[in-house]
């Protein structure tokens, strides 16, 4: 009995870690300028990878083992036009997965946040990016299969920080967070 | 001649010529224009009905993942811009701690 109510809770936990509404987060954008919302999941993705042309096809290794891509970008006239108790719910979402936050910078009223997925050999789980300014919103969902370098590249010469980091974690021992 | 030898010579028995029966046959058995022209429509009709369909959901298809293409770049590109602008606040705030 005590085992099927541990599978169970696996399992509760398990869909509970797959499904975030992005679409929850649409309501940031109310007031918003300028925005941009993108999902692409499943066969729409494996279409607009297998549409990128010769011009983009150094992208391709990148995308080509992505499972997931949520972008929801919003500018705003002014400040105050958005709640951050809004990104919350992804916040906490993010944390249930116990993805590794590998930056979190606070300046006056800007947040920024990175937090990865990080999988054996260089690889990465999944990428997830949140900044919040005054007048300005961005968050980007990914996730799936991508190597650092990926990463770098899809940053230009960034990339370094965070991948330091984890790699000095390795170095020296310590154990980050475990990936699920 | 008399007149009586007029109408007797225009109303005389003559025997159809050999080929008659085969000829009316022939004809009777052949399809109107006009049939043929309607099957040959229905023809087009359905061949048209089937292609028409599957071209449509081509098109849309392909205009779908030419949509995801572009959104997937403009996704790339978000994220792009986001991490060097990380870098750059990471460096901003690693500089003011110094």
């Amino acid at each position: 009995m005590k085992k099927a109510f541990l599978f169970l809770a696996i399992a509760l936990a398990a869909f509970a870690q797959q499904t975030f509404d992005f679409k929850t987060l649409d309501k940031l954008g109310a007031k918003a300028k300028e925005s941009t919302n993108i999902t692409l999941e499943g066969d729409t993705l494996k279409l607009a990878v297998n549409f990128l042309e010769a011009d983009n096809a150094s992208l391709k290794p990148v995308v080509d083992n992505l499972k997931g891509v949520y972008v929801r970008s919003y500018e705003f006239d002014k400040e105050g036009q958005y709640a951050d108790a809004d990104l919350e719910p992804l916040r906490a979402y993010i944390n249930t997965l116990q993805w590794t936050k590998i930056v979190d910078v606070k300046e006056d009223k800007e947040t920024s946040e990175i937090y990865v997925k990080p999988l054996p050999n260089n690889r990465l789980g999944g990428l997830a990016i949140i900044d919040a300014e005054p007048k300005e919103v961005n968050v980007i969902y990914i996730t799936g299969d991508l190597s650092t370098s990926d990463l770098a590249k899809l940053g230009g010469n960034f990339g370094i920080p965070d991948m330091k980091f984890l790699h000095d974690d390795k170095k020296a021992g310590k154990k980050s967070t475990p990936a699920r | 001649m008399s007149f009586e030898d007029d109408l007797r010579k225009a109303l005389r028995h003559e025997p159809a010529p050999p080929d008659f029966a085969a000829k009316v046959l022939a004809r009777t058995s052949r399809t109107p224009t006009y049939r043929r022209a309607a099957v040959l429509a229905l023809a087009a009709a359905l061949a048209l009905a089937a292609i028409i369909p599957a071209a449509v959901h081509r098109y849309r298809r392909h205009q779908r993942a030419l949509e995801a293409k572009d959104q997937l770049i403009t996704a790339l590109s978000i994220t792009k811009v986001q991490l060097q602008q990380m870098k750059e606040k990471i460096r901003r705030n690693t500089r003011s701690k110094l």
